[in-house]
């Protein structure tokens, strides 16, 4: 298994979850800071255009040259190593850096256009950046502190039901890196079961896809729909009450469109989709609305709160 | 020359030589003046012959050597490769190797045209074996005596059938089995593929006589519980240690009469029936089990002594402990065996979640009459006879998924197939659907593949992509891929066809006895097509699963040629050419750079020498190469004897003149001959001289070359796989050494040389003769322009 650090981090901002889900960032936040894990942010960061080159808007080159740039930035504030909170950053990231070193012409051009620019110091040199060593997920660096994370857990949600939605993205990209089977990683289940909650290891269409396909679920949506509703009939029929999620596409898939996908199948579906890092947060006793930021969800969040309190006390909402 | 230059091995102040010229009936005469070449010559004696092959010649040599007390013997005439070994013969009573011959046919006169040209070059040939010879010494034949026996590692159907075979040709044979019973897995499946039957056999009707020889051949000693602990290798034979478990039962008294068994209060799940039943810790495998005892299994013992109580012939000790068997073989056979897939790699066929999943090996144990259920065809979950059963082809197989088995496992659509055609026979109401990728069913399985379709046996084609409950049943999500429609079956039974892989036993081997492995980790051959059934370390061979997936058939077969192979060099003996490595003791300093340098495996440590085994040495010379302390010497091509031959091409180079020394390995030489026998021409510049490899060469045999006035230097190897890289690092250091000497590099070329391919080698040698003139022309400018800027 790779080594996975826990300082020298970069947290790589996420589009999606800023916009959408920004609770998620600010969980993060909560339990690294708890963990003691060294970290940093740059507002110098940018987007990995992943959203945009595959929804084909940008091709391949540029979204290199972006990573290329945002490897620079993680250089020069001295944290080289990225830790992504959604997947599509992960697998992009991974991608531009093995062309970049393993394609000369391509690095060649890309600095030679941060020359033009007037940035040489962003200049990517062969091996700055190593798609194993440099380049992780949120929730691998949280993998790697289960056992302190089982030690801080102060909130008991054993009443619940949970099953995962591991990203594509995550396992299925880069097979080499992925922790675990790459059809079945367990990284959220070793997590939540550091929570004490109880999981559901399997449910039928559990490898599928959420459906949400970048802009297919706008230029296909009936297609992009059936492939959610197929994973929520699977999840009611399992009693899940909680989807955990490690990307804020699968959770917006799954969250936003909820109800409009009940409404059309006739059931009534009322499974909450909390990303890992919320779901940790709640556990280690984080404020919901200022920490786990549970106001921006479709899907109420609010019955699972109601729960937690009935069962703990001391939780305050 | 200097002698001290050369090497501790100076010759006698005065060795006497006879040079003896062959005319060869005109082939050589007629382009290469005899008479001039032999005026030429600085030898004792020098003589021409007619035809030198001719008996009355031979006898003439033997004569002349005899009167005139030559030390050594030049035999200038046709290519070694031809007459070299007769005529070693006939230097008697020389020794064979105080011969050297200079070709100057197929490389003289068969290629040149111009007679003042051609006699140079013959000269030059002659002289250079003549000073070869000066260093060459007496050495003897190695006959290697192998010890009469050999231990057989795993005692399945491989492992016996080879056994039989040594044991047949008076070899005694040790069976060394890891686990309690011979039979591996074989004995397992109940019943098995014919190429000539459209029926099943059964597979213990088969087996079982064969057990029952071995087990009673004075030849065979059968060695269960054991595993191979440590090896230790010499020429010609193997010390093995084997480990026997204790297994607290005394293998002599035990009756097999199973009262322990009806006490003992530990239950195990029974590995031998797939974990799809229980035994006890005290347990016989399978009834037929061979040796017929029980043994005890210590992981799961709790030393009650219940059964101790209970045994009418004391056979149970329970403070039994280990033992440790020495053996001598003289050969190693390698039938380890293979094991299944672990489905556990594909959870989404839920092998480990539903009861109703199950692999083809736990499904002949099912079937089997002596298995958990036996042998009804009944589901796990709920005991019930199954309405349909599904078989996923290809699980595991062919698969590129991260620890998947990228090949085909050869045998699981027969599997599928005779389980297929079985379930239908006794179960007529139940429903048996295919998933397949390919149905491979090669030469004559091909009809029986016609014959199970007529059972109605029905075929899908497509891979599924997963399983899931509903309600008691199971459903296969598969895409029918001839129609391109995506199906839910929904069955009672899943049944997957797992990949083979080779077995941990087969791992723990190679790693104990230094065997290579494929990719796919399975022993790997010498050579699949040419050698077969041997490994790269001599004496060992390999046969059945353990070498790769195959059937029943394929594996006896092979049983039977390792057993060949054995056989010739424990019956028929070696005799080797000496002409192999050899180190000396006093200068060698055990660091073992020539172990890990030789890719043949012919160094090994032993009693704290380095050795090296006659047979797999090659003589090729890299382990010189990495060797820093001059510990190693090729017996026949000595630093002296290359320095001396060097010396000798490129002794009166007159000023205009321009020599080229091609040094070529074996297959090069054979091309250079061809190249005269089709009477191809080349430049007189060059002169093939024969080395075992190039990486016999050093940068110190290349640069004394140039410092004898070498024009150019041609190397030519056939690119063998195992060599080639230590090729290219050879080539890359000369080029390095000559660059450092500011000699230009394009003065040296390297060639990949193919026997066929003879009008190539031509070619090249026409092309290097023009790069070196240019090249030497350049420097001729540079001098005249370096020594002009000092006037």
């Amino acid at each position: 298994m790779k080594k996975i650090p826990d300082k020298d981090i970069l947290l790589f901002k996420s589009c999606l979850v800023n916009v959408e889900y920004p609770g998620v960032e600010s969980s993060t936040k909560f339990l690294f800071d708890k963990l003691g894990i060294e970290y940093i942010t740059s507002e110098k960061q940018s987007c990995c255009t992943g959203l945009g080159h595959y929804a084909d808007l940008f091709d391949q080159f540029s979204t290199s040259a972006l990573a290329a740039r945002n490897f620079g930035i993680a250089r020069e504030e001295g944290h080289k190593n990225l830790a992504t909170l959604c997947a599509t950053c992960y697998a992009i990231l991974k991608k531009s850096a093995n062309i970049l070193n393993k394609k000369d012409d391509v690095r060649n051009r890309i600095n030679k256009i941060f020359e033009d620019s007037n940035i040489p110091d962003l200049t990517y040199n062969a091996e700055d950046m190593d798609s194993r060593d440099n380049i992780f997920h949120v929730a691998e660096i949280l993998f790697n502190k289960a056992g302190e994370i089982e030690d801080l857990v102060e909130i008991d949600l054993s009443g619940f039901r949970v099953a995962s939605h591991h990203a594509c993205h995550y396992c299925k990209v880069h097979h080499n890196d992925t922790i675990g089977n790459v059809r079945d990683p367990m990284v959220i289940e070793t997590l939540a079961r550091a929570c004490g909650v109880e999981i559901v290891e399997w449910y039928d269409r559990k490898t599928s896809t959420c459906g949400n396909g970048f802009r297919q679920r706008y230029m296909n949506k009936e297609l992009s729909f059936l492939v959610t509703s197929e994973k929520l009939i699977s999840l009611k029929e399992n009693k899940v009450d909680i989807l955990l999620h490690m990307c804020p596409n699968c959770q917006l898939q799954f969250d936003r469109n909820q109800k409009v996908i009940g409404e059309s199948l006739e059931v009534e579906f009322n499974i909450v989709c909390l990303n890992i890092s919320q779901f940790l947060a709640l556990a280690l006793g984080a404020d919901p609305y200022r920490v786990v930021g549970v106001q921006t969800h479709t899907v109420p969040v609010e019955p699972v709160l109601d729960k937690i309190k009935q069962i703990n006390s001391c939780f305050e909402v | 020359m200097n002698n001290g230059h050369f090497s501790r091995y100076a010759p006698k102040s005065s060795i006497d030589i006879g040079v003896f010229l062959c005319k060869c009936g005109g082939n050589i005469s007629d382009t290469v003046d005899i008479e001039r070449l032999s005026s030429s010559i600085d030898a004792k004696v020098v003589k021409e012959f007619e035809n030198l092959c001719s008996i009355k010649c031979q006898k003439n040599i033997r004569d002349i050597i005899l009167e005139e007390e030559l030390d050594r013997a030049v035999i200038a005439a046709c290519s070694p490769i031809t007459h070299e070994k007769t005529f070693r013969n006939h230097v008697a009573p020389l020794n064979p190797y105080l011969l050297e011959m200079a070709n100057i046919r197929e490389q003289c006169s068969w290629v040149h045209s111009d007679v003042d040209k051609a006699t140079d070059k013959a000269i030059s040939l002659t002289n250079a074996a003549i000073e070869r010879v000066k260093y060459a010494r007496p050495l003897d034949t190695i006959i290697r005596k192998t010890k009469k026996s050999a231990a057989v590692i795993g005692g399945g159907i491989s492992g016996i059938t080879t056994a039989l075979s040594l044991a047949k040709q008076g070899i005694k044979v040790h069976i060394i089995e890891k686990s309690p019973t011979v039979g591996g897995n074989m004995i397992k499946i109940g019943k098995v593929f014919s190429p000539e039957k459209l029926a099943e056999e059964c597979a213990l009707c088969l087996f079982n006589p064969l057990i029952n020889e071995a087990v009673q051949h004075k030849n065979i000693n059968i060695i269960t519980n054991a595993e191979l602990k440590s090896s230790i290798r010499k020429t010609g034979n193997f010390n093995l240690l084997v480990e026997r478990k204790a297994t607290y039962v005394k293998e002599d008294k035990c009756t097999a009469c199973g009262n322990c068994t009806e006490v003992c209060p530990v239950d195990v799940p029974n590995e031998w029936n797939e974990k799809l039943m229980m035994r006890k810790a005290i347990y016989k495998p399978f009834p037929q089990s061979v040796p017929d005892a029980y043994t005890i299994d210590k992981e799961n013992c709790i030393k009650c002594g219940k059964c101790v109580k209970v045994c009418a012939m004391n056979a149970i000790n329970l403070k039994m402990k280990r033992e440790l068997i020495p053996l001598d073989a003289g050969s190693v056979v390698i039938a380890t065996g293979h094991k299944g897939f672990d489905l556990k790699k594909r959870p989404e066929y839920g092998y480990c979640r539903y009861e109703d999943v199950i692999t083809q090996m736990e499904l002949a144990r099912i079937m089997g009459v002596n298995g958990p259920t036996n042998g009804k065809l009944l589901r796990p979950s709920d005991g019930k006879i199954p309405g349909r059963v599904v078989m996923i082809q290809c699980a595991g197989s062919r698969d590129d998924k991260p620890e998947g088995k990228r090949y085909c496992s050869k045998v699981c659509c027969m599997v599928a197939l005779k389980h297929a055609s079985f379930i239908r026979h006794y179960y007529p109401d139940t429903e048996i659907i295919i998933c397949y990728t390919d149905m491979r069913t090669p030469g004559m399985y091909e009809n029986y593949f016609r014959y199970v379709q007529s059972k109605e046996v029905k075929l899908l084609r497509g891979r599924p992509g997963e399983i899931f409950n509903k309600g008691d049943n199971l459903v296969v999500r598969v895409e029918d891929t001839l129609n391109g429609e995506l199906t839910d079956i929904e069955t009672d039974i899943v049944v997957l066809s797992e990949a083979m892989e080779p077995s941990e036993g087969t791992l723990k081997v190679a790693e104990t006895l230094n065997v290579g492995l494929t990719e796919d980790l399975f022993i790997k051959e010498k050579h699949p097509k040419i050698r077969p059934v041997t490994t790269d370390v001599e004496g060992i061979y390999v046969c059945g699963t353990a070498q790769g997936p195959k059937d029943i058939t394929e594996s006896v077969s092979q049983a039977n040629a390792a057993a060949s192979k054995v056989s010739e060099i424990i019956n028929g003996g070696l005799e080797i050419e000496p002409t192999i490595a050899e180190i000396n003791h006093s200068r060698c300093s055990m660091c073992g750079n020539c172990i890990s340098a030789c890719k043949y495996k012919a160094i090994y440590m032993y009693d704290e020498h380095m050795s090296v085994d006659p047979v797999s040495c090659t003589g090729c010379g890299i382990c010189i190469s990495k060797c820093e302390h001059n510990a190693v010497e090729i017996m026949g091509q000595t630093d002296a004897q290359i320095h001396a031959m060097i010396y000798g091409m490129l002794k009166d180079k007159k000023d205009d003149e321009q020599r080229i020394l091609a040094f070529v390995d074996y297959i090069g030489y054979v091309a250079s001959d061809n190249m005269g026998i089709n009477r191809i021409s080349y430049p007189e510049s060059v002169r093939i001289i024969r080395i075992s490899s190039i990486n016999r060469l050093m940068p110190k045999h290349i640069m004394f070359a140039f410092e004898n006035c070498a024009d150019g230097i041609f190397l030519g190897e056939y690119p063998d796989d195992i060599m080639y890289p230590a090729i290219q690092e050879k080539v890359h250091e000369i080029r390095s050494e000559l660059i450092k000497n500011s000699i230009d590099p394009d003065r040296l070329m390297y060639y990949k040389v193919y026997a066929p391919y003879f009008r190539g080698l031509a070619n090249k040698l026409i092309e290097f003769d023009k790069q070196v003139s240019k090249a030497l022309d350049k420097l001729e400018a540079v001098l005249y322009k370096a020594s002009s800027k000092d006037l």
